[in-house]
């Protein structure tokens, strides 16, 4: 799983002059006004800032789920901003894992149901399915709960079944947006360390978070304000 | 996909049993009123048929008017078999048959015997007891052996009787019950037209079940000179006719329009059918009947769809989350769209497939209550199953197509 240092170069994300404007009945609001951003194969990046900075309109857009208005924005070397909306949905499936404050399991179904649906929207096959879930599983410690329920599992154990959903098709890189905002410090504490460990595996992780602890565990830290990035420290 | 799909529909439908049975239950409804309907429709033309092959299949009934082909094509005197021009009116209108066209009938070769006969409309009455129930007709003697009634007692009213305008009767067995319960008829008087008439026979019950027609045993003959007499009228509604052999049936059929049409001025103004003809023609009716029925049974289906629709759209709007989650790990719009879709078309063929386990069950009620035996084909389960499918579709596609349209960050963001 360890990447080798020569792809340590390669760029995940790479982001030039992005900008994003809101243009609706409400008014105008430039939510960010021209982001440079890279983010290497390995990396373990927290974007930081406080509500209202832009931080969620940039993560929205390095999630694939907003397109920004102008600018570069290249996702593993394809420019995104030729594709379709279908074809932007394949890209998110097969490139990006993503770990929810709420965790957003899909409570009618069980733990392996919930782990594999990425890979049977990528039409993976039931043996192929199978195999990757386990060994997922394995990777954040819930093997042996393959068949419980969502609703009898602590946030805790919710949050790695999220985790392992994520990984289930070898993303670029895992998007994770507060993953600890809804735990105990503890259990945040717990979550914290796996993703620490899945980094130092080689899987490359932007999370955005605006608790200082828990971006601590992260390589880098960069600060959004104003729509703008900046290598200081910003109050949040 | 599409069989994760359909796991996913199960899921969700078990998810919210009261809901999912509820929702269904417009189509378990539409479905089983559809299919009821034609189940009966096909029973009723099944015991028809054999009823009506029970008469015998050497038998002719000559009526007036022209039944069985368009009107226009009288001069060339073609018939078409089935086609649709069945003037209603002039098959109970004034009748354009006569005597003579009885005597012309016995005379036409193969033809062994003739009861004409017509129906006189009036109350029958014993001591204090009157019923308006009983078809009241007036034939020959020959009616009895073409039509091979069986007696219970006494007889039927011979040639002589009818010569002698004698006022004789002979009851089916309903109106026999009706009027004597289990007391004895033969001998005592009954009143029709205010004229007595003494009871001679009284007919064994038919083992036909419920009568459609001819086969009623709520019935009273009379000889059909009295009948004229009473009713001071020379009336003739139908002639039986009686064929040596099945096999001379179509020729024996062409000879008597032949020789009628003479005695009609070249008119063909009545019609020679055969069981079958008569079949067809109770058949066209029926299935006019029963395709207005199910017509309006069909609209239960339409309500049922509504109802699928509407709570698709509730679904979708609750699950509005869940859709946001989907498309963030990756679904398409095309997926989600198939996902709801889908599970709209499995509510509706769950339906479909109860309401046709539910039209089974009440056919096996109809036959017990009803006697009439409801037939249930292929074709029933074809159509249940296709209909609920085409239902499903036609009424899961807008709930999916708004399932498919919602953008996922402000899917994600709902509750």
């Amino acid at each position: 799983m360890k990447k080798t240092n020569q792809k340590k170069s390669h760029n995940v994300i790479y982001m030039k002059s992005l900008s994003k404007r809101y243009d609706d009945e409400a008014g105008v609001l430039d939510a960010l006004k021209g982001i440079n951003l890279e983010i290497k194969d390995g990396d373990f990046i927290a974007i930081m800032g406080p509500s209202g900075s832009g931080k969620s309109t940039l993560m929205n857009i390095i999630g694939l789920l907003d397109r920004p208005t102008a600018g570069v924005f290249l996702l593993d070397d394809v420019d995104i901003a030729t594709l379709s909306e279908k074809e932007l949905a394949r890209l998110r499936r097969d490139k990006i894992g993503f770990v929810f404050q709420s965790f957003n399991l899909l409570p009618r179904l069980n733990v392996f149901q919930n782990v594999e649906l990425p890979m049977v929207y990528a039409r993976k096959s039931k043996s192929e399915r199978k195999l990757k879930v386990a060994e997922v599983l394995e990777k954040v410690g819930l093997a042996d709960k393959a068949k419980n329920r969502s609703n009898r599992m602590s946030g805790g154990q919710i949050q790695r079944v999220a985790i392992a959903r994520a990984l289930t098709n070898n993303p670029s890189l895992i998007l994770a947006d507060e993953p600890t905002g809804n735990l105990d410090t503890k259990t945040g504490e717990e979550i914290m360390d796996l993703l620490k460990s899945l980094n130092q595996q080689g899987v490359t992780i932007v999370l955005v978070t605006h608790n200082p602890e828990v971006g601590k565990y992260a390589n880098k830290i960069v600060w959004v304000k104003d729509g703008l990035l900046t290598k200081k420290k910003v109050p949040v | 996909m599409i069989l994760q799909n359909i796991k996913m529909a199960l899921i969700s439908i078990r998810s919210a049993k009261m809901r999912s049975f509820l929702t269904m239950l417009g189509i378990i409804i539409g479905v089983f009123a559809v299919l009821v309907m034609i189940g009966i429709g096909d029973g009723v033309k099944s015991q028809v048929s054999s009823q009506v092959s029970s008469l015998g299949s050497n038998l002719l009934t000559v009526t007036s008017g022209q039944i069985g082909g368009s009107g226009t094509t009288a001069k060339n005197g073609q018939q078409q078999k089935g086609g649709g021009g069945f003037n209603f009116a002039s098959s109970v209108g004034t009748s354009t048959l006569t005597s003579q066209d009885v005597k012309t009938i016995e005379q036409t070769k193969n033809v062994t015997a003739t009861a004409p006969f017509n129906i006189v409309s009036s109350n029958v009455a014993y001591q204090d007891l009157s019923t308006s129930s009983p078809f009241i007709s007036g034939t020959t003697a020959n009616y009895s052996d073409i039509r091979q009634l069986k007696l219970e007692n006494g007889a039927f009213f011979t040639t002589k009787d009818n010569d002698n305008n004698a006022k004789v009767a002979v009851l089916g067995a309903d109106t026999k019950q009706n009027l004597f319960a289990d007391g004895d008829a033969l001998g005592k008087e009954i009143v029709i037209r205010g004229q007595k008439f003494t009871v001679v026979g009284v007919i064994k019950k038919s083992d036909t079940g419920a009568g459609f027609g001819a086969s009623s045993d709520d019935i009273v003959y009379i000889p059909i000179n009295t009948a004229n007499q009473v009713t001071n009228s020379n009336q003739i509604f139908r002639i039986l006719v009686q064929v040596n052999d099945p096999k001379n049936i179509s020729s024996t059929q062409n000879a008597i329009k032949d020789a009628l049409k003479t005695n009609h001025a070249g008119q063909e103004d009545f019609s020679v059918l055969t069981q079958e003809d008569l079949l067809s023609t109770f058949n066209t009716i029926l299935d006019l009947l029963t395709a207005f029925v199910v017509a309006i049974a069909s609209i239960s289906l339409l309500v049922g769809g509504i109802g699928i629709m509407n709570i698709m759209l509730v679904t979708v709007s609750e699950r509005t989350r869940e859709i946001g989650i989907r498309k963030a790990i990756g679904a398409t719009s095309g997926n989600i769209l198939s996902q709801f879709l889908i599970e709209a078309v499995i509510l509706s063929v769950i339906g479909g497939l109860l309401g046709l386990a539910l039209s089974y069950v009440a056919g096996l009620v109809v036959k017990k209550f009803a006697g009439i035996t409801p037939v249930f084909s292929l074709k029933a389960l074809v159509l249940a199953l296709g209909v609920s499918l085409f239902v499903g579709v036609v009424f899961g596609v807008a709930p999916a197509i708004k399932a498919a349209r919602k953008r996922p960050i402000q899917a994600l963001k709902a509750l």
